[in-house]
């Protein structure tokens, strides 16, 4: 069984229905980017997989936790599932190192001391050790987003959610977020990403869905996707992105 | 579970404030009984019946007969001066024992009171400024426009001959606020109390009696609430019969109206106008403390209200929600006078309990302001980006947690200037409140004013709120800047 099992899924705003009947898993230490259009629902979809957003029908399962399951401990599934928003969300009134700490400390999974010497080693990974006691505020939008991703890595999940990390940056910081994530990738998380970056599927994705009008329309590995993508609307998208 | 916690919170709330109304309620009936203090209302100022001297005791011909009978029948009271309308709305709700306001008896206010034997006799007089000669009969009055006080019998008179003269009629709250409108033109002439009108003059108000007749005749009355205190009424008309007797009585009334020959009363203190100043101002700095007290409280309580009803909207319950909303669309409906005066003296007259001024007051202050602070909250709330909650969340974070230490810390930033600004709103609204007769700084004001009769005092007191308020918008700015640096 996959580290995210999604089986008939089904979401609706009102009359609006977004999600259509979803079928998908992410396998352990699987990286899966999932592309489509704009309002194709890939983004509800990934917000669904830590219940940011109400599930309308079906199930969800990450780590053997059913989260469609309202007796199921949400607080305690999503300390184990990191989420990247495309905004960042950084906390404006803390300091960069106290936004990766808060979360452990809070949650009391560390004691200060040791958050304190976690929160460095993350940022040192990220590669902005030098900007522990700055504040949101003085960053750039890439050190924004690799600070994001510093917090989410706080806690230790096991599976990181990417919903759109680089679509809120200017082009030449695109690439240190991709870095980031290509890094942890190699190191075996479990990713889930929404993206416009093709080339960053094609790279580093064990495996590309394709999302259109609700549905997954198509998904395979990446070379076979994007080498030879077998729907039409699969094709029009392509051509219209790469 | 979120929601149900704050609706216990705000039912603890309103427990609270029952609890506190009833204890109070429960003191004023232990009281009753032997040895009761007597609660009297009386007018803010009706020289020479009540008024306050310069050293800010109340004196005059009913606060002298009042102090006489009772050493002479042996009783404890307390006066309330709390303006006539006030008094009357008060004894009617039983929230006061008795009230001695040189109160005329009449056949209507016989039926809601019981009174005493009558203890002076009066009649309605008009008088004019004191440079006025144009106007010597009512027939001169035609076009012209008339002060009077509302709710005495200058009014009604006014109102009785206003047709036939064919002149119109401005009412004020107090005698002091006829004489300047008098004095100051507005008005050509005023009707008052033969009594109140010869002491004012006395008293160089500006004014002159422009006749000799006095109108509609009528006495004055100590009264109860009706069928309430009869013993209370008897001990009054025995002391009055003994005082009579002795002596004591003309002495008393001599002493403010001169002698019945109509020789001039006792030289009266004049001060000069920077004196006058200068010994009101304790009692307006007593007046100001008082001020700063009931925002304090008021806002204490508002916040709280804020913070239940402020959570309650951005609460996921529709319920919690609604409740919310109807109690803001409630107290911010309601004008601050009106909510005052329903819950001192109607939801009291509606549920025959009593309820104290300062209470009352309260009370209305704090609904009104915390209807504003639960807006105020409200939309701090929702003004940070939902996208902060959602990142706390994601983490793991309960929704208290994520609320407590992300969302409020960004959102108090947000509110202070409003805060600030509803600071000074609520400062400024307890002097509404001075209209039930609570002791603040603009009723200290119009207490002074009432007794010297020097409006220009009103400019001190304007200078004195605008002082305070200036101070308080400075140091909540420079609040303001070091949050928002931090």
């Amino acid at each position: 069984m996959g580290k995210i099992q999604v089986n008939n899924l089904k979401k609706s705003y009102g009359s609006n229905e977004v999600l259509k009947d979803i079928n998908m898993q992410v396998g352990e230490g699987e990286v899966v980017c999932v592309i489509g259009p704009s309002g194709s629902g890939k983004s509800t979809l990934l917000r669904c997989v830590n219940k940011l957003e109400e599930i309308t029908a079906g199930q969800i399962i990450v780590d053997d936790y059913d989260i469609s399951d309202n007796k199921t401990d949400i607080n305690k599934v999503r300390e184990n599932i990191g989420m990247v928003f495309q905004h960042f969300n950084l906390f404006p009134h803390m300091s960069v190192l106290k936004n990766i700490t808060f979360a452990p400390t809070e949650l009391k999974k560390q004691s200060p001391a040791e958050a304190r010497n976690l929160g460095l080693k993350l940022l040192e990974r990220v590669g902005l050790a030098d900007k522990a006691d700055a504040f949101p505020a003085s960053l750039s939008g890439g050190q924004k987003q690799r600070v994001a991703i510093a917090r989410a890595l706080a806690m230790n999940p096991d599976v990181m959610l990417f919903d759109e990390p680089t679509s809120a940056l200017d082009p030449e910081m695109v690439g240190e977020v991709l870095g980031v994530m290509k890094d942890l990738a190699s190191e075996g998380m479990t990713m889930m990403i929404v993206t416009h970056e093709m080339g960053f599927a094609r790279e580093v994705a064990d495996r590309v869905v394709f999302m259109d009008g609700g549905y997954i329309v198509e998904e395979g590995e990446p070379e076979q996707v994007f080498g030879s993508p077998k729907h039409e609307r699969t094709i029009s998208f392509l051509e219209k992105v790469l | 579970m979120k929601k149900s916690r704050f609706m216990w919170l705000s039912m603890a709330f309103l427990l609270f404030f029952a609890v506190c109304a009833g204890n109070l309620s429960q003191t004023a009936t232990a009281q009753a009984g032997e040895g009761k203090t007597y609660q009297i209302a009386t007018d803010i100022t009706f020289a020479p019946f009540e008024f306050q001297d310069i050293d800010g005791n109340y004196v005059g011909i009913d606060m002298e007969l009042m102090q006489a009978i009772a050493k002479n029948q042996n009783f404890k009271y307390e006066i309330k001066p709390l303006g006539f309308n006030a008094a009357v709305q008060a004894l009617q709700s039983n929230q006061v024992d008795g009230m001695i306001a040189g109160m005329s008896i009449t056949a209507e206010r016989k039926k809601a009171f019981d009174f005493s034997s009558p203890y002076f006799d009066s009649g309605i007089v008009m008088a004019v400024k004191k440079d006025n000669t144009d106007t010597k009969s009512y027939e001169d009055l035609r076009g012209k426009n008339v002060a009077v006080k509302i709710g005495t019998q200058g009014y009604e008179f006014a109102d009785s001959i206003k047709d036939k003269y064919g002149f119109t009629i401005t009412p004020f709250e107090d005698s002091a606020q006829v004489y300047d409108d008098v004095k100051t033109g507005n008005s050509a002439a005023c009707f008052d109390d033969y009594p109140v009108l010869a002491y004012g003059i006395q008293q160089n108000n500006g004014l002159r009696l422009a006749t000799t007749k006095k109108e509609v005749g009528s006495s004055y009355g100590f009264a109860v609430n009706k069928g309430k205190n009869p013993e209370l009424l008897e001990k009054f008309n025995a002391g009055l019969a003994n005082l009579k007797a002795n002596g004591e009585y003309d002495s008393i009334v001599s002493k403010y109206l001169g002698n019945p020959d109509g020789s001039a009363p006792a030289a009266t203190q004049t001060l000069g106008r920077w004196e006058l100043i200068q010994k009101s101002l304790p009692s307006l700095f007593e007046g100001l403390l008082k001020t700063m007290m009931y925002t304090i409280i008021s806002l204490f309580f508002a916040f709280i209200m804020g913070l239940i009803f402020g959570f309650m909207k951005v609460s996921h319950s529709k319920i919690a929600r609604g409740i919310a909303t109807v109690y803001v669309d409630i107290f911010r409906g309601i004008p601050l006078l009106v909510l005052g005066l329903f819950i001192y003296l109607g939801i009291p007259g509606m549920f025959g309990f009593t309820m104290p001024l300062p209470v009352a007051a309260t009370l209305a202050l704090s609904l009104n302001a915390g209807a504003y602070v639960t807006e105020i909250i409200r939309g701090g709330i929702q003004s940070i980006d939902r996208g902060q909650m959602e990142a706390a969340r994601s983490l793991g974070l309960p929704y208290r947690t994520a609320m407590v230490k992300v969302i409020i810390p960004q959102a108090i930033k947000v509110m202070i200037p409003s805060f600030i600004n509803q600071l000074v709103i609520t400062l400024k609204d307890t002097s509404i409140m001075s209209a039930i007769g609570l002791v603040e700084l603009t009723q200290s004001g119009k207490i002074v004013i009432a007794r010297t009769l020097a409006s220009d005092i009103w400019l001190v007191v304007a200078l004195m709120y605008l002082i305070v308020i200036t101070i308080l918008t400075k140091v909540a700015d420079a609040v303001e800047r070091r949050t928002r640096r931090g």
